[in-house]
Formats: C-alpha cells, sequence, structure tokens
C-alpha cells in the first residue's frame, strides 16, 4: 500500500483490494484491514514519472486523455472510429508501462467509468449503458466527498447513490454547501464534470559542459548524438515532438554561437534530431574551444504523426513520406525534391517540359 | 561442409533452433507483381518487397527501360514512388512513353552521394512504395537501407552499370544484362535485342534467364504518344527469326505471359 502513516491509503496492490482496503481509506483502517500489508511512503516524483509515462503511452489513443496520480486514467472516446481497438490498445500499453493488467470501465461519463474499472477484474472490461442505472444500487461513500460529509449522508440515510440521486439538488446543497448539489448530479449520472486533457510540455533542453574544453569535432558529434539519445527518449516520454530546435555553444574567450531553426514537422526520434544537429555541427566552425553545449527545444507540440493513426489506418504512411520529403528538403534546401508536373511537354527545351 | 554442418547443428542444440535459421527456410518476401519478365526471374512472382533488386549490364542492354517501364508501372499502383537521382539527370520526359501516373512520382536530386543514402534510408523507413536508384549509394547507408526498406516493405531497385561489392552484396535479386544484338529494319536501327539473366537470387532458387527485344520510340508522334515495346522472345526462336512486336493490348491478354513461359530457361 502507498500512503502517509498518518494520513490515507493513495493505491493498494490487487491483494489489499482484495482485503477490503480502497483508496483514500485512512491508513490505520487499512492495517486493520490488511495486517500484512507494507506500507510504503508516497514518492511525489517518481509518481509524477508514472503519470507522464501512462499519460504518453495513451496520448495518441484518443482526443482526451487525463491520467491522476492515484492511479485513474480517462480516455474520452467520443469521436474515436474505433473505440473498441482504443480500448484494446489502451489495455495493452498499460500493461506494458505498469507491468501490471490495468481494470477497465466504458461508461457515459468520467464518475461512472471509474466506478465501472473498479468493479472490473484485472484485464477485463465493464461496460455501462446507462450511468444511472448502473450507479443507483452502489454505496453512496464513492461520491467524492470528505469523511464529514459522507458521515452526513449516513445520517439522513442516503446509504446509496440511488437514495441520493433521487433527492433534489438544491436539498442536498442546503445541507453539504456545493459539493451537496454535485453530489446528486453524479448520483443522476449526469456526469458534471469535465476531463482535463493532459498536454506535452513545452520545453525541454539537455547540455554538457567540457572540462577541458573541446575543439575536437567528432568529440562534439559524440557529445550531441549522446544528448539527442537523451532528449528524444524524454520526447517519447511526453508523446511530444520539437518544433523549434536551438543548438548554443559557450566557448572559452569568446561571446557563445548559437543556431536554430523552425521545421515544419516535428522532430521526435534521435535520428531526426541528430540528422539536423550533427548537419549543423559538421559546418560550424567555432572561434573558441567549447566549453558547453545546450541542446534546447524551446517549441514542442504534440507528434502529429502519431495522432493521424488514430483516424484510419494508413494514413500515416503517406503522412510520412511526405514528411520526410520535407525534412530533406529543410536540410538540403527545396531544390533537391522535384515533383514533375507537366508544363510544355513537347518543347524541346528540356527545363520547359515540366513545372 | 561436415564440419560447418556440426557447428550449425551445435548452435542450434546449445542456443535453440530459431538462433540460426538458413536462408532457404525463411519465408520468401512479399512479392510486388511488376507483369515483367522480373516476375520470373525473381522466382516468387514478382518483385521482392522490403529488399533490394539491381538491374546491371554495360552500355545499352536494356537495363534503365526496363527500369523506366517498372518505374511507370509503380506510379500507377502506388502512392509514394521516388527517384534518387545523383548526378545521372534522370528526365521524366523519358518515362512517358510508360503511362505513367506522374501525380505519384518524386525525384530526389542528391548533390551527394550521401544525401543520396540517407534520402533512400529516410524514405524507405517512412514506408514509400517503391524506390528507383540511379546509382549507387554510400556502403555505410547500405544496412540502414535494408533494415528500413525490411520493416517496411519498400520495393528498392537499383540500376547501374557495374555494382560495387558492397552494393552488390546488399541485393537479394541482380538481373544482368548484356545486348545480343541490334535489330536493323529498312537501314534503320529500331532497336536491340538483349539476354536478361538472373545472377543472384536470395529469394528464391537462382539463375533463370530469358532474351528480350527492346523495340524504341520511333516515327513522326511524339514521344509521349508512343509506347515502348518490350517483348519477351523464345531464345531459340530468336535465334531463327526475329519474332513481331507484341501489341499492347496482346501483351495485356496475357499472350506475351505464354510466350515467357515457354522460353523460361532454368
Amino acid at each position: 500500500m502507498v500512503g502517509d502513516w498518518e494520513e490515507h491509503v493513495i493505491a493498494a496492490s490487487d491483494e489489499a483490494l482484495a482485503s477490503g482496503v480502497v483508496p483514500g481509506m485512512a491508513s490505520r483502517q487499512a492495517e486493520h484491514l490488511c495486517p500484512l500489508a507494507t506500507f510504503l511512503p508516497p514518492e511525489p516524483e517518481a509518481a509524477a514519472q508514472l503519470r507522464e509515462l501512462i499519460s504518453s503511452a495513451l496520448y495518441d489513443l484518443a482526443p482526451t486523455v487525463e491520467v491522476r496520480v492515484e492511479g485513474v486514467a480517462w480516455l474520452d472516446v467520443n469521436g474515436v472510429v474505433s473505440a473498441g481497438e482504443s480500448i484494446r490498445e489502451a489495455r495493452r500499453r498499460l500493461k506494458k508501462a505498469i507491468g501490471r493488467e490495468p481494470r477497465l470501465g466504458l461508461a457515459p461519463g468520467p464518475f461512472s467509468a471509474r466506478l465501472a474499472a473498479a468493479r472490473a477484474r484485472p484485464g477485463r472490461l465493464v461496460q455501462v449503458e446507462k450511468a444511472r442505472t448502473f450507479l443507483a444500487p452502489l454505496s453512496s461513500r464513492e461520491l467524492p466527498l470528505d469523511a464529514e460529509q459522507l458521515e452526513r449522508l449516513d445520517l439522513l440515510g442516503l446509504r446509496t447513490l440511488g437514495a441520493v440521486a433521487a433527492i433534489g439538488p438544491r436539498e442536498l446543497e442546503s445541507q453539504l454547501g456545493r459539493e451537496g448539489r454535485h453530489a446528486v448530479l453524479l448520483a443522476r449520472g449526469l456526469e458534471p464534470d469535465q476531463l482535463t486533457p493532459w498536454r506535452p510540455p513545452l520545453f525541454t533542453s539537455a547540455h554538457r559542459q567540457f572540462d577541458p574544453p573541446v575543439e575536437d569535432r567528432e568529440a562534439l558529434l559524440f557529445v550531441a548524438r549522446a544528448l539527442c539519445d537523451d532528449l528524444a527518449a524524454e520526447l517519447g516520454l511526453r508523446g511530444a515532438g520539437a518544433k523549434r530546435i536551438l543548438v548554443r555553444l559557450l566557448l572559452e574567450s569568446a561571446p557563445h554561437e548559437q543556431r536554430d531553426s523552425l521545421v515544419r514537422h516535428p522532430l521526435s526520434s534521435a535520428t531526426e534530431l541528430f540528422g539536423l544537429i550533427g548537419s549543423w555541427i559538421k559546418e560550424w566552425q567555432p572561434r573558441a574551444p567549447i566549453t558547453e553545449m545546450w541542446i534546447e527545444l524551446p517549441v514542442l507540440e504534440a507528434a502529429g504523426r502519431r495522432q493521424l493513426r488514430l483516424w484510419a489506418g494508413g494514413d500515416g504512411t503517406s503522412e510520412e513520406v511526405v514528411s520526410a520529403l520535407e525534412r530533406l528538403q529543410e536540410r538540403w534546401g527545396d531544390e533537391v525534391v522535384h515533383r514533375p508536373h507537366p508544363h510544355l511537354l513537347s518543347s524541346p527545351i528540356p527545363s520547359q517540359r515540366f513545372a | 561442409m561436415q564440419e560447418l554442418d556440426v557447428a550449425i547443428n551445435s548452435i542450434r542444440v546449445r542456443f535453440g533452433s530459431q538462433a540460426l535459421t538458413r536462408a532457404a527456410e525463411l519465408p520468401p518476401p512479399q512479392p510486388w507483381p511488376s507483369r515483367t519478365l522480373i516476375d520470373r526471374l525473381s522466382g516468387i512472382g514478382g518483385l521482392p518487397r522490403g529488399r533490394l533488386t539491381v538491374l546491371t549490364g554495360n552500355g545499352t542492354c536494356g537495363k534503365l527501360t526496363l527500369a523506366l517501364a517498372l518505374l511507370a508501372s509503380a506510379t500507377r499502383e502506388l502512392a509514394h514512388v521516388i527517384v534518387i537521382d545523383h548526378q545521372s539527370g534522370f528526365d521524366p520526359w523519358t518515362l512517358l512513353p510508360y503511362s505513367p501516373e506522374l501525380g505519384a512520382l518524386t525525384v530526389v536530386r542528391a548533390p551527394a552521394p550521401d544525401l543520396a543514402g540517407e534520402a533512400a534510408a529516410a524514405l524507405a523507413k517512412a514506408g514509400a512504395g517503391f524506390i528507383l536508384l540511379m546509382g549507387e549509394v554510400p556502403e555505410h547507408w547500405l544496412g540502414p537501407l535494408e533494415s528500413a526498406a525490411n520493416r517496411s516493405g519498400t520495393v528498392l531497385m537499383g540500376v547501374l552499370d557495374a555494382p560495387g561489392r558492397a552494393f552488390a552484396h546488399a541485393s537479394s535479386l541482380s538481373v544482368g544484362f548484356s545486348r545480343t544484338e541490334w535489330i536493323w529494319e529498312r537501314g534503320q536501327l529500331v532497336g536491340l535485342r538483349a539476354l536478361a539473366r538472373c545472377v543472384k537470387n536470395r529469394v528464391a532458387p537462382p539463375l533463370g534467364e530469358t532474351e528480350l527485344e527492346i523495340r524504341y520510340p520511333l516515327g513522326a508522334q511524339s514521344l509521349f504518344d508512343h509506347r515502348v515495346d518490350i517483348i519477351e522472345i523464345p531464345v531459340d526462336q530468336s535465334k531463327r527469326e526475329a519474332p513481331s512486336p507484341v501489341s499492347p493490348a496482346s501483351r495485356e491478354r496475357g499472350q506475351s505471359w505464354d510466350l515467357y513461359q515457354e522460353s523460361a530457361v532454368v
């Protein structure tokens, strides 16, 4: 179980869940239910990393993806051409990312989907057609209320979501405040909450200091490749691509030198990044030995090619060929790629025959 | 030979039966049917997808004519057909007699061999349907090119006089062309006959051979109204008499295919 001793359980293993432990439960109560459990202190950094990992893994499967640190992920599959395929792929990727079979729920909104997933066996999907009917027999303790408010619901005799749904929103608002109104809407399956879509971060960079300063171009290329590998791994984790690339060289006894470029299609792999940066370094003539190299990706955006695969099979390939040609043009000039369009085919001058 | 078999067996015993696979045991690559003589020479009914096919031969021997016919055929069937042209001056105009779909054609004019290699590897990786290499690519690009094409199933074809060792090694199918005679009619050169021989085949049993006749576009009609005739002829018959050209319509009906099968020398 993960959670502070004096606080609440944040996450629990399948074995602990089987003993009746649920996230949000007081840790002391959880220990009572599952005496053999090991308590692990929360690691916010690791949890955030895991959240990023899961978010990027699911990012291209639906237009809106939200992942919470307590281990719940939502995909809004409205508008997705084949939702079933998306869900199957989500299961596969989640299993790869976390090493466990996820529990899956498909429902009209985030609240009912979370409760449906909580009732599924690992690797299985619980599908809900009508949220209100599904929610009605469930305990009112599933509502996102604090302990005191849940206690008051109990005292009012509202022990199931069906009972909560049966009273008016204003009546419960007078008892619990705004959360009361919200709770009634949730219990009625009206899903008042919206998902907060995960977006890849907008900036990243990598740098390396040289001691002693280097002049050797091969060494610089070697380091640049390593930095590109690091950045590509980070971009892959975030499902992002670099729209702008900036390379800055800090020199020993001269002002720094830099070069940057805006690319038409976001670069996301190490090969793509090093293809551009390596070509710059090969022709760079620094005025002094280099003390530090920075590679910055100041403008990131979603790696579009991955998103395109979501809509129709095979589209991605055509897009990739076009973007590969554009990358060649960016590096070597527009004249490298020629698409012949008939112009004056009967002209004796070859250059006039095609536009 | 016996020692080699013992070594192979010991590797399989120690590391598993899949650790070492004979080429003959590998499944053949998927073919792309080109409807030309190459289909039978390859032994799999088409050009191997994801592999490099090389057409070689000295001087005027028909290799480029056949490559252009294949290129035009690819433009009609595939979405992205690429010509990687490194200083050979490929002119799309020469493709017109083969009725290409120019919308699918892209020419990459590489100012340096390195760029030719990089472009070919990048486009193969991206999944271009057909790539025609008008010359060699540097050796260090052959590995990435092969693996990229293998993953995407791109049909790679190279046309050159004499391939270097690395390029020849990288190819899975090599067809050598040699001109056997010029065709003269009424004192005018109208075409040539050439022998096409499979000199290397890693996708099927090798060493097929056929003879073909190529008729140049001649006469008052403009180039793009003309059709080039590439006709396969029986080897023994070609030595007795020159066959009349088969019309494109009859080729489409499959007559040349029958003729071709009869002429097969394997």
